[in-house]
């Protein structure tokens, strides 16, 4: 991929107080620092929440990923509001549904079967980034 | 005015994910809530201003909020401020480091040693916040601020059950719809106001109608023109929620 071509976005949940929060935010990162870190940007919630420009343009131009931990489904939410196109959402809760042994525990810290759960799901993720970035450079 | 629940601090956490400071937010209010102020703290997510309900931008008229921010950006304080009331006092990490002499912070997934030495000074900087703002009398809930002369709308009656807003989804603030003029309306509080008119035995009168409207006005816009039918459709739905309960007590 060319460096100026654009990236896949990726807007986790902001979530602090539950672990599928955890998941989702782990995930997010496992996508764009260590499966996709060329293909894939991540837009922390917060500023979307804010209005920041420079947030809404990244998620108005370009394809979204977006992880929810529960069903309020803020990231997905906000970048609808945003202007964005969410190509895929994500939920922890069903990537969880197909994946009952990776039972996540913990908040500040995910137990082994959160990190595992989160890892599932980058790389579910990761192949539709896959496709969406196919899909750019068709 | 009814006695809601236990006067309790909000803390808005900025979250942000793109930074080392983000997670120092996120875990400093966990540590906050869950360990140094448990039982007197309750969060709130922050999209939840724009994506959730009206019970959820109500939090920071509710409680006096604490938002930590991550950056000089301050979403969180700038987004509480917009969308639900001004913070009551607000932490920013980079000016904790900087007054700690922390080193550069790094690790957004896994924090080096001065983002987590950043991670206990932040929450023991908002713990104490919590502690002046838990000391201040006179919190409105119809302000949103402090005021003077306190209404005495904050302190429960010992013994009463303390809010479950804990979690971090959803602000906790009890919440009914009920319909006026054919419209879903939702009110902050109401669940514990019609309680509170329960427990005082409160007769499904006229009067009541009109200190309904007058307590759920405190929490909730009232559309000028609408307070009669407002105050009928309060009227109605404290009768069912009177029914309700009867029937709870005679199937015990």
């Amino acid at each position: 991929m060319s460096p100026n071509a654009r990236r896949v976005v990726v807007v986790p949940c902001s979530g602090i107080g539950k672990t599928y929060g955890s998941v989702s935010r782990e995930a997010a990162y496992v996508i764009t620092e260590e499966l996709r870190p060329e293909t894939t940007a991540l837009v922390a919630l917060s500023q979307l929440v804010l209005g920041d420009p420079a947030a809404r343009a990244v998620v108005a131009g370009a394809p979204t990923i977006t992880i929810d931990g529960c069903q309020l489904a803020c990231a997905s939410k906000m970048v609808r509001e945003s202007g964005g196109a969410v190509a895929r959402e994500f939920a922890v809760l069903e990537v969880y549904r197909r994946h009952r042994a990776l039972k996540p525990r913990g908040i500040a810290e995910l137990n082994e079967g959160g990190l595992r759960l989160a890892e599932a799901l980058a790389d579910e993720a990761a192949a539709v980034a896959d496709a969406l970035t196919a899909d750019g450079q068709g | 005015m009814p006695d809601l629940p236990k006067k309790k601090v909000g803390i808005v956490a900025c979250s942000g994910e793109e930074l080392a400071e983000g997670t120092v937010t996120r875990l400093a209010a966990l540590q906050v809530l869950e360990r140094l102020r448990p039982g007197d703290t309750v969060t709130i997510c922050l999209p939840l201003f724009l994506a959730g309900g009206q019970g959820d931008r109500a939090f920071a008229k509710f409680y006096p909020t604490i938002a930590i921010d991550g950056c000089a950006e301050r979403c969180a304080a700038r987004a509480t401020e917009r969308y639900s009331g001004e913070p009551a006092a607000s932490v920013v990490v980079t000016d904790v480091a900087a007054e700690r002499g922390l080193g550069p912070l790094a690790g957004r997934r896994r924090l080096n040693e001065a983002g987590q030495l950043a991670v206990a000074a932040t929450a023991e900087k908002a713990a104490a916040l919590v502690d002046e703002l838990l000391e201040k009398k006179g919190w409105s809930r119809r302000t949103g601020a402090f005021v003077e002369a306190a209404p005495a709308a904050f302190e429960a009656p010992a013994g009463a059950p303390a809010s479950a807003a804990t979690c971090a989804c959803g602000s906790g603030i009890p919440v009914s719809t009920l319909m006026v003029d054919g419209q879903a309306v939702t009110l902050a509080a109401l669940p514990l106001i019609l309680e509170q008119f329960r427990a005082a035995g409160k007769a499904l009168a006229d009067q009541t109608a009109r200190e309904l409207l007058e307590a759920v006005g405190v929490y909730n816009p009232i559309p000028g023109g609408a307070e009669e039918r407002y105050a009928a459709a309060l009227l109605h739905e404290y009768q069912v929620f009177c029914g309700q309960e009867q029937g709870k007590g005679t199937s015990a």
